[in-house]
């Protein structure tokens, strides 16, 4: 015997919740629907970064994406009873295939290059325009800030915010390397961030930012 | 605000208090629906406007998120 079962209301979060929860041919049916959805998430974030990515052929996107959708079904249905109801289901569900697709597309950027924990150069900190004093304030600003992370910054929170703020190497290919999270090097790049302003106010360099 | 300024900010990265990147993949989900119906979505997430500034990564996926929601 088969049964039909009404498509489920797109904006229905009470449907999307009642039927992943439900037994048998109607589950899966709205796993199907929900793994449908997190790969046309998946595809849509490819779609977004795919400039960056000029050099992947389609079809290794397209694998990309079935994998991000994959690893986001995963997730969404181990944090299902985490689903306060604060937003649309379909936009809860929509951030667990954009955070996988986002994190395979920074990694596969990257896939083969280095990454740097020294910087590859340091910002021009001058102020536009043809002026002597602003030029020199800005090779003085730029030399505090080399001393400050030098001498203020841990081992670990220098090789951090070199590659992130410096480098801008990727968060998540920087966690990848250094076999961390997301969270712990953002961490460790804040407490950085405010050591350094710390020490530039300190020596009066931040009169004009803060 | 200064060339110079502009810089020193990009790499000191937004001062005051933020969400985690953990807070932040928690909570974006309300936040983007809050902005999107022109709610202070800050006032009821606070931390998160300073987190978007300072974490590129999170910051890609609140501007996907906000756009494919609003599609």
């Amino acid at each position: 015997m088969t049964v039909a079962y009404a498509p489920l209301p797109v904006d229905s979060s009470e449907a999307w919740l009642d039927a992943l929860r439900a037994d048998g041919a109607r589950r899966q049916d709205a796993i199907a629907d929900l793994h449908d959805l997190l790969l046309r998430a998946a595809r849509f974030e490819i779609g977004r970064r795919r400039s960056a990515l000029s050099f992947v052929r389609g079809e290794a996107l397209e694998d990309l994406a079935v994998q991000a959708a994959d690893d986001a079904l995963v997730a969404v249905l181990a944090k299902l009873d985490d689903y306060r109801g604060a937003s649309r289901f379909t936009t809860w569900a929509y951030k667990f295939a954009l955070l996988e697709a986002g994190v395979r597309l920074r990694r596969r950027a990257w896939q083969g290059r280095e990454v740097v924990l020294e910087p590859e150069s340091w910002p021009n900190l001058a102020d536009d325009g043809p002026s002597a004093q602003r030029s020199a304030e800005g090779a003085e600003l730029l030399r505090e800030l080399k001393r400050a992370v030098q001498e203020k910054l841990t081992p670990h929170q220098r090789d951090v915010f070199v590659a992130l703020a410096l480098n801008e190497v990727p968060i998540d290919v920087l966690a990848e390397r250094l076999d961390t999270t997301r969270g712990a090097l953002y961490k460790t790049l804040h407490d950085a961030r405010t050591k350094l302003r710390r020490e530039l106010a300190a020596s009066g360099y931040l009169e004009e930012v803060s | 605000m200064s060339n110079r300024n502009e810089k020193l900010e990009a790499l000191l990265g937004p001062t005051g208090p933020q969400v985690s990147c953990d807070e932040c993949f928690e909570r974006l989900d309300e936040y983007v629906e809050l902005e999107l119906a022109g709610a202070d979505a800050e006032a009821r997430v606070p931390g998160m406007r300073a987190h978007l500034e300072g974490c590129p990564a999170c910051r890609e996926e609140h501007d996907s998120l906000r756009a494919l929601a609003d599609r």
